[in-house]
């Protein structure tokens, strides 16, 4: 049987998320290499017209289900129709991949519930790999697999990457952060079949119901569509060091600032503003590090950045192993200079590197 | 009202003491805590016995010392505690955890809310309450920051991707609860006499905390610990300093250290012409 990779592809107001294309992207290269197909899911109402892009970011199937009882995300209307699809399989898939998204971590454990198999949270990488089980204590599992999901996330409070595998039982499940993946390239000459989800909802499905939903920081969508995060950390020392920061930031286009939690937590700047493992994941294709001292928490939201720039005054600031380029110096003078060099009149003295050098 | 919130020992991942060389933690020499996140999960509980009556029961997975947070938590006023206590549980995943406090809710009976933290320190995979949920077949409202119970229902408010959510729901149901909820206040002065009671006498002790295995609350070993878990940690890798390679800008005169950096990198192609 050809094996299946199955994508939880979530929507918002007929707006396919960025996890969504996210997901595709790496469901993508584990059906690759598996020699399978990847196929993707979406619930809604009035959803058909999603397919396409579906198809572009990588599917081979679009599976919709459109009904009115699926406008809205709800945890038990979803769980049913995810799980009957799943059954409906003659086999079950081989892989089953969400996004670590409010909506995903509702409903993912839910259905691994269900289906009594794994699932691992929050997975900064995915690969496909053999293991050998060789633990006694548990002979039933003893065996080599091969084919076995590599569900990597942090843990340890990120000091540690763990590879948790679950072989033993398909689906395979993991929720994947948001931010991490990269998304395929769109590419409408792909084809791909779309089939229609049948939805049979219980009334206890409808139990719980959603009266309004707000959706106010535009914040989140800046940092994580941004092309150049300008960050402060404590080290800015004061919440005007911010004023700085939005300044050098608006040298740039498409940029946004972001925050160490050390800034947020003394209440400099807000939440929305944040980067790291309880704050947003970035990748942007600069990030500007200024008196943030790189803790494991914080690198982990932005390490994916391809340049990475710190301004640190310390040269054994943990953020110089992982950056790119560091100036030494107090921000508040290399900054201002960073400014007024940016915005005086282009200098005539070639640029050496090209961009693409710069990139991991 | 019957409350039941679920709380965790943790390692306190901010002392170094019980942290091995390699990241990993040496549980038995780490300090303990309550996880964070079942502060909140805490205040909520006890703010439904504050605000409609009614009990608070306390449960927990761990070994004996987990009894502390027990301790701690009838100390902020909780009515009574259980301690799922069993060497059969070691190495249990999300699933298997769920399994067997499936078991240890169905032992403490019939209840209208279970309170569950977002998410712990140590594991921070956030699945366990869902997961409980679904054995329980009960509706769940995830990420809860503010609710009220009225007339068999709970009206809640979630937070959502950059927003929020209202939503109702009847009970009885599982609410995990997130860390921008309302803070948990202090002990109570009741609450503190009270645990010195306990402490003191083994017989009362018992009539308020229960220690059971999983014999206790029937729950099928094969279904829990290491046996019952379909996932296990492969492999453990220490995030490496990555790079080392640096360029570093320093001892000039800040201009000159600028114009290094923006004629190495072409900063410039990123700025508004
Ligand atoms: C469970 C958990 C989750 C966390 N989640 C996150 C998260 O999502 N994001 C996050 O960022 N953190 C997170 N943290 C916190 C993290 O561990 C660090 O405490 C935090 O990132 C440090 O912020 P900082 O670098 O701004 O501050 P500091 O560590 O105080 O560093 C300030 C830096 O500024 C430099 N500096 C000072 N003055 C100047 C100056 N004038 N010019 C130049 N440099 C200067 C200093 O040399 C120092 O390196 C989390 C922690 C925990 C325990």
């Amino acid at each position: 049987m050809t094996k299946q990779v199955l994508v939880f592809a979530e929507q918002v107001a007929g707006e396919i998320q960025p996890i969504a294309l996210e997901l595709l992207g790496a469901g993508r290269l584990l059906a690759d290499k598996l020699g399978g197909i990847l196929s993707c899911v979406v619930l809604g109402q009035g959803i058909g017209q999603l397919a396409p892009a579906l198809i572009a970011g990588g599917a081979d199937v679009v599976h919709i289900a459109d009904h009115p009882e699926l406008a809205t995300y709800r945890t038990l209307p979803f769980r049913r129709v995810l799980i009957d699809l799943l059954t409906s399989f003659e086999e079950a898939p081989h892989i089953v991949l969400l996004g670590s998204t409010t909506t995903g971590r509702d409903l993912a454990p839910r259905i691994a519930a269900y289906f009594d198999t794994g699932l691992t949270a929050d997975c900064t990488e995915l690969d496909i790999g053999s293991y050998e089980h060789t633990n006694k204590m548990d002979p039933s599992k003893l065996g080599l697999y091969e084919n076995c999901l590599y569900a990597i996330r942090p843990s340890f409070g990120e000091s540690l990457k763990a590879r948790i595998l679950g072989p033993w039982k398909n689906p395979q499940m993991a929720t994947v952060r948001p931010g991490v993946m990269v998304p395929s390239v769109a590419d409408f000459t792909r084809t791909g079949q779309v089939q229609a989800v049948p939805v049979h909802l219980q009334p206890a499905d409808l139990c719980l119901v959603v009266q309004e939903t707000l959706r106010a920081v535009a914040h989140h969508v800046e940092l994580t569509k941004a092309e150049v995060i300008v960050s402060g950390g404590f080290g800015l020392g004061s919440p005007e060091g911010f004023t700085l920061i939005r300044e050098l930031a608006s040298c740039f286009e498409h940029s946004a600032v972001g925050s160490s939690r050390k800034a947020v937590d003394a209440g400099w700047i807000p939440h929305a503003h944040q980067v790291g493992q309880t704050g947003r994941t970035v990748r942007p294709r600069l990030y500007l590090a200024c008196g943030i001292s790189g803790a494991i928490q914080h690198r982990v939201g932005m390490d994916k950045s391809d340049l990475i720039i710190a301004i640190n005054k310390d040269s054994n600031a943990p953020i110089f192993k992982f950056a790119h380029h560091g100036i030494v110096g107090d921000l508040y003078q290399v900054i201002p200079e960073m400014i007024r060099q940016l915005q005086a009149p282009h200098p005539q003295e070639a640029v050496y590197a090209v961009r693409e050098n710069q990139r991991r | 009202m019957k409350s039941f919130v679920l709380i965790k020992q943790v390692p306190d991942q901010s002392a170094k003491a019980g942290v091995n060389a390699d990241g990993t933690i040496d549980r038995a020499k780490a300090k303990r805590m309550l996880n964070p996140f079942d502060r909140y999960a805490l205040q909520a509980a006890l703010h439904t016995k504050r605000t409609y009556g009614g009990t608070v029961t306390a449960i927990t997975m761990g070994p004996p010392p987990a009894l502390e947070i027990l301790y701690e938590a009838i100390a902020h006023g909780v009515d009574r505690a259980i301690l799922l206590s069993d060497r059969r549980l070691a190495a249990s995943d999300t699933l298997a955890t769920a399994f067997a406090l499936f078991n240890t809710v169905r032992f403490a009976g019939a209840f209208d809310l279970i309170f569950c933290g977002l998410q712990t320190t140590d594991g921070d995979t956030a699945q366990v309450g869902p997961q409980l949920a679904e054995r329980l077949r009960v509706p769940q409202i995830t990420y809860c920051e503010w609710f009220e119970v009225q007339d068999g229902l709970i009206r809640a408010r979630r937070v959502v991707e950059g927003g929020t959510q209202t939503v109702t729901c009847p009970l009885p149901a599982v609410v995990t609860v997130a860390n921008s909820s309302e803070r948990l206040a202090y002990k109570t002065l009741r609450g503190a006499q009270r645990v010195q009671h306990l402490q003191r006498d083994e017989q009362l002790r018992r009539e308020v905390i229960s220690t059971v295995t999983l014999d206790d609350i029937g729950a099928d070993p094969e279904r829990c610990g290491l046996k019952g878990s379909p996932t296990i940690v492969a492999a453990t890798e220490k995030v490496g300093e990555i790079g080392g390679n640096c360029v570093f800008y320093q001892g000039k005169p800040v201009e000159m250290l600028v114009q290094d950096l923006t004629r190495n990198i072409a900063l410039r192609e990123w700025t508004k012409r």
